[in-house]
């Protein structure tokens, strides 16, 4: 099958933790994985700060199970909004966000929901797990979040921990089903110990009880992750065409188009 | 021929102390599995799987561990599984992890991937030996494991496929 993803991997401030549950996900058989830096603005003091640097935490990234290449290892970014001036942050101009690969949201509220879904501009939009959904999803904003796409994102460690959680997720992750029909949507661990990741055959299966069909399980995993590095990618260009990055020696203005967007501008 | 078809599904699992695999015991998985059925699938899931439902493999080393059910619920099973968090052995709950590798109709599969998958761990362990007495063991043990001579053993012994 394709690439494997866990998008959701919390971020703490202990190097070896964080180590430990990164060569967890590689003998697992995940591909790719994404540090998630969680900022709550409702607290006071909360700034959005830089992401950890990937390169610091390993010398050599462990390889993945089953392939020969080693693991992948992005940064990501989660905001929780309440209120609607906390959305100021994820404009695209916003300085600090450019670091991350991906920028997800949290919303609370129904119309910070709708909001998400239609201007803002964020990758993943993350569904509450944790307690009983208070607004019912519309099918308006979900249909124009998945033309726009955006990927919604159900995290399951909280349904491992505890009973009443897992029926939290499993009603909310069914009213989004119910809505969106299965489409753009990706299942991630939350995980913040090694003993909290799962398989990706077995999250294949836990979709099932989520509500999703057979084959929207497994895109679950592995192609709409990618979509949604994709996504990430094409924010940092120009309409996902031109990608420009810096050369430290040669101090001329160099253009570079990556390998896959230069074959399809070649084409007539 | 009526037959009874069966899924085995063959599991890794996985503990937070390595120490503790040498207090895996069949029985406290099997309670550990079918009480996490009864959770996840209540009634209904516990009386599915206790049919047909056996463990059939253990190896306390490895941490592999295989599982048998009946063809039409092994999907209620296997959804089951991710939601067991600890082992209860000798009065202590130990914290783990149950991961599924590979589902198999008959136990010769599962038994043919088994040996695959040991082998690709070996070839993992490699790059961290640290003396060349281990090099040179990990490279025999490499060599050791085929089928071949598995199969010779095999055909002599009865298959228990129910």
């Amino acid at each position: 099958m394709a690439l494997f993803g866990d998008l959701n991997i919390v971020n703490t401030t202990d190097k070896r933790k964080l180590k430990n549950v990164i060569e967890t996900a590689a003998h697992l058989g995940y591909s790719t994985v994404a540090i998630n830096h969680v900022v709550n603005l409702q607290e006071k003091k909360q700034e959005i700060g830089k992401p950890t640097c990937v390169a610091e935490l390993f010398t050599s990234p462990p390889t993945v199970q089953g392939k020969s290449k080693p693991i992948k290892i992005i940064t990501r970014l989660t905001v929780v909004v309440s209120e609607a001036s906390h959305c100021n942050e994820l404009r695209t101009t916003s300085p600090r966000t450019r670091l991350y690969d991906l920028v997800a949201v949290h919303p609370k509220t129904e119309k910070l929901f709708h909001t998400a879904c239609m201007t803002l501009d964020v990758d993943i939009i993350e569904i509450i797990m944790t307690e009983k959904q208070q607004f019912h999803f519309k099918r308006p904003p979900v249909n124009v979040a998945i033309d726009r796409g955006i990927v919604f994102e159900l995290v399951y460690s909280p349904a491992i921990k505890d009973s009443t959680m897992r029926r939290y997720t499993i009603s909310n992750s069914l009213s989004l089903m119910n809505i969106g029909k299965g489409k753009n949507i990706i299942i991630s661990s939350g995980a913040e110990k090694p003993l909290e990741l799962r398989g990706p055959y077995d999250i294949a299966n836990l979709g099932l009880l989520f509500g999703l069909s057979e084959g929207d399980a497994k895109a679950a995993i592995s192609t709409n992750c990618r979509k949604a590095l994709l996504h990430g990618e094409t924010r940092k260009t120009a309409q996902g065409v031109v990608h420009t990055m810096k050369k430290t020696e040669v101090p001329e203005d160099k253009e570079e188009a990556p390998a896959s967007k230069r074959a399809r501008t070649d084409d007539p | 021929m009526v037959r009874f078809k069966s899924r085995y599904l063959l599991c890794e699992v996985c503990f937070a102390d390595p120490r503790s695999r040498q207090c895996l015991e069949e029985r406290a998985v099997f309670s550990a599995v079918r009480d996490a059925i009864a959770r996840a699938h209540g009634d209904y899931g516990a009386a599915c799987c206790a049919v047909s439902f056996t463990v059939k493999y253990l190896n306390a080393y490895t941490g592999i561990l295989l599982l048998r059910c009946r063809k039409e619920h092994y999907r209620l099973l296997w959804s089951a599984l991710p939601f067991i968090i600890h082992l209860e052995s000798r009065g202590q709950r130990q914290p783990c992890r149950i991961s599924s590798i590979h589902v198999g109709g008959t136990i010769r599969t599962c038994q043919r991937f088994l040996i695959r998958y040991n082998r690709q761990q070996l070839l993992r362990m490699l790059p961290g030996c640290q003396s060349e007495e281990e090099r040179e063991s990990v490279h025999r043990a490499v060599l050791s494991c085929s089928l071949k001579q598995l199969e010779e053993e095999g055909s002599s012994r009865d298959e228990d496929s129910d």
